[in-house]
């Protein structure tokens, strides 16, 4: 499906990516890390067609420098840092609905309601004005919309609160098999679950590639029960951002965290771990 | 085949469409369009409203008199506005990210770049425009004479050096990689063009005593001398006010002739820097 065979690339006497050499079959889902300057966003960018290069590249068996459209139909990007689009959000919903082979416009509603984010009500604010989040949300629905065979998404869910990151660990969950991803990212353990191949980038050169279970697959939920004591506004608000509710006892509370979520779910209650007195997590 | 050629072309349009819609949207949110539109639109009513057309200067008057003052305007502020909001069109696009997003649509180059470009000439040019209609408009309610002559090939010299710089713009847009240099560029340009119309080639001329001919050639390349000079010869059909260049320039051109070349010459030198800057934008790295 793509194919990079020692791509190489630099900026002025910087060599940014190294001899580089990749496969990515359909089905491969990979988390791909390594540090700030690694060439993380230098692939990501030649994969899309941005950068010039020497080497090889081929991408549903044409490059993608050259035959530009016919590729990225079939690849969903959703970027790091939101860019500061002027358009509002219905226009950019209607600016990359009529670049697409199909509509988009329903799907993208839907998709943007399942994370939380509400087109209609948003529709007429400048996309730049949108929060974080909120940014995250829609780019997300707009790549995912169009049912692209490639998704490449950099840091996907780092400006997600909790339920936008559960609602968007089930939409990768509910993605054909054979869709191909690479989520690009600092930290392992944010992807460790959405993956099964991990790749690490440094100086350039791939110092790591290999496969893991295949986890995001099943879109796991975990039921979990909380008991604390001495509870404060602080813990209360924490658990609320992860919808979690009050039990009939004082201090029991109880929700659902996404499998892929699990660390991220341990690091936030971790805060107040001297008031946990009692913590069930099991698969839902 | 045949449909999947006609798809594709469906697609282009299509891009090509949505960037010049997308463009046109946005221009008319920005700060600067609002400007620009009260300069041009802000300019005719002041002149109007001050009786520049009951006042008479070289035998002008009525809407020919405005006119005449309107070109001046236009000499002086259209480039610069131009340049000024155009060069940081696709460097503006690429330092703030948004290039990099665009980009990851299946969206041609050329529908982005030539989208981007005829949005640009349609905003630029629609305000002049409307202004100029505005002038004729309030003429005719006053019942002036309106030469109507003169107004089509003014509005079509103006289309043409709007275009000119347009593309310039664009060229230096593609050129650079921070909004800074692009800035600095457009100045340089709008100096250089600036001072060649009077002040560099008269110094010049008077130095080095160089054939008259070859001075006029050199000034008439700067678009921005054609357009002044075709502008007075739709006033001045002898160009009594250029002194002894009117004579190189009637007996190599004619009237006719170089009313045409003050059409056609800014448009090619437009086409061929537009052309240019998609070329250096096609060839380097998008982002």
């Amino acid at each position: 499906m793509i194919k990079l065979t020692k791509i190489e690339k630099s900026f002025g006497k910087q060599l940014v990516l190294d001899s580089l050499g990749l496969e990515i079959k359909p089905g491969d889902r990979i988390a791909l890390i390594g540090q700030n300057g690694a060439g993380k966003t230098t692939l990501i960018r030649t994969l899309l067609g941005q950068y010039t290069h020497q080497g090889l590249l081929s991408v549903f068996g044409v490059n993608p420098r050259q035959q530009r459209v016919d590729v990225l139909q079939k690849i969903g990007f959703v970027p790091q840092h939101s860019p500061p689009i002027q358009m509002s959000v219905k226009e950019l919903i209607a600016f990359s609905d009529s670049l697409s082979a199909q509509s988009i416009i329903d799907k993208v509603r839907d998709l943007a309601a399942k994370l939380e984010f509400d087109v209609q009500q948003e529709g007429s604010k400048p996309f730049y004005k949108l929060s974080g989040g909120m940014k995250q949300k829609l780019l997300i629905s707009l790549a995912m919309s169009r049912r692209p065979d490639f998704l490449i998404m950099d840091e996907p869910a780092a400006n997600l609160d909790p339920p936008g990151r559960k609602a968007f660990f089930g939409e990768l969950s509910c993605l054909p098999k054979q869709t191909a991803m690479l989520l690009s990212s600092h930290r392992v353990d944010e992807l460790l679950p959405l993956v099964n191949r991990i790749i690490e980038m440094d100086c350039g050169r791939i110092v790591q590639d290999e496969r893991t279970t295949d986890s995001v697959a099943d879109g796991k939920l975990l039921n979990c029960q909380l008991q604390i004591s001495n509870e404060n506004e602080a813990i209360r608000k924490t658990l609320s951002s992860w919808r979690f509710s009050n039990g009939t006892e004082p201090g029991h509370y109880s929700g659902e965290v996404a499998e892929a979520d699990r660390m991220r779910f341990f690091n936030d209650i971790s805060h107040f771990s001297n008031h946990i007195q009692e913590l069930n997590l099991e698969a839902s | 085949m045949s449909s999947l050629v006609s798809a594709a072309t469906n697609h282009k349009q299509n891009a090509l469409l949505a960037t010049v819609v997308a463009e046109i949207r946005e221009s008319f949110r920005a700060k600067w369009f609002f400007l620009y539109a009260l300069i041009f639109g802000g300019a005719i009513i002041l002149l109007l409203a001050l009786g520049i057309t009951e006042s008479q200067v070289l035998g002008f008057t009525g809407l020919s008199r405005l006119l005449v003052t309107y070109i001046q305007l236009c000499v002086a502020i259209l480039p610069i506005f131009v340049l000024v909001t155009t060069v940081r069109t696709v460097v503006g696009d690429r330092e703030s990210n948004v290039l990099e997003y665009i980009l990851s649509l299946p969206i041609s180059l050329a529908a982005y770049y030539w989208g981007k470009l005829l949005a640009r000439f349609l905003i630029v040019f629609l305000p002049v425009f409307l202004a100029l209609s505005g002038a004729l408009f309030w003429g005719a309610v006053k019942g002036l004479s309106i030469p109507w002559t003169i107004v089509g090939y003014y509005s079509l010299m103006l289309a043409a050096l709007a275009w000119s710089f347009l593309g310039t713009g664009m060229f230096i847009s593609t050129l650079v990689r921070k909004q800074e240099w692009a800035l600095g560029l457009a100045f340089l340009v709008w100096l250089t063009l600036l001072l060649f119309i009077d002040v560099i080639l008269i110094g010049v001329l008077l130095q080095n005593q160089i054939m008259e001919e070859v001075i006029i050639g050199i000034a008439l390349l700067n678009p921005l001398q054609a357009f002044r000079t075709g502008a007075i010869l739709l006033f001045d059909p002898e160009l009594s006010l250029l002194g002894p260049a009117s004579y190189v320039i009637l007996d190599n051109f004619g009237k006719t002739g170089f009313l045409l070349y003050s059409i056609i010459y800014p448009l090619g030198l437009g086409w061929g820097f537009s052309w240019l800057g998609f070329k250096v934008f096609q060839k380097g790295d998008l982002v």
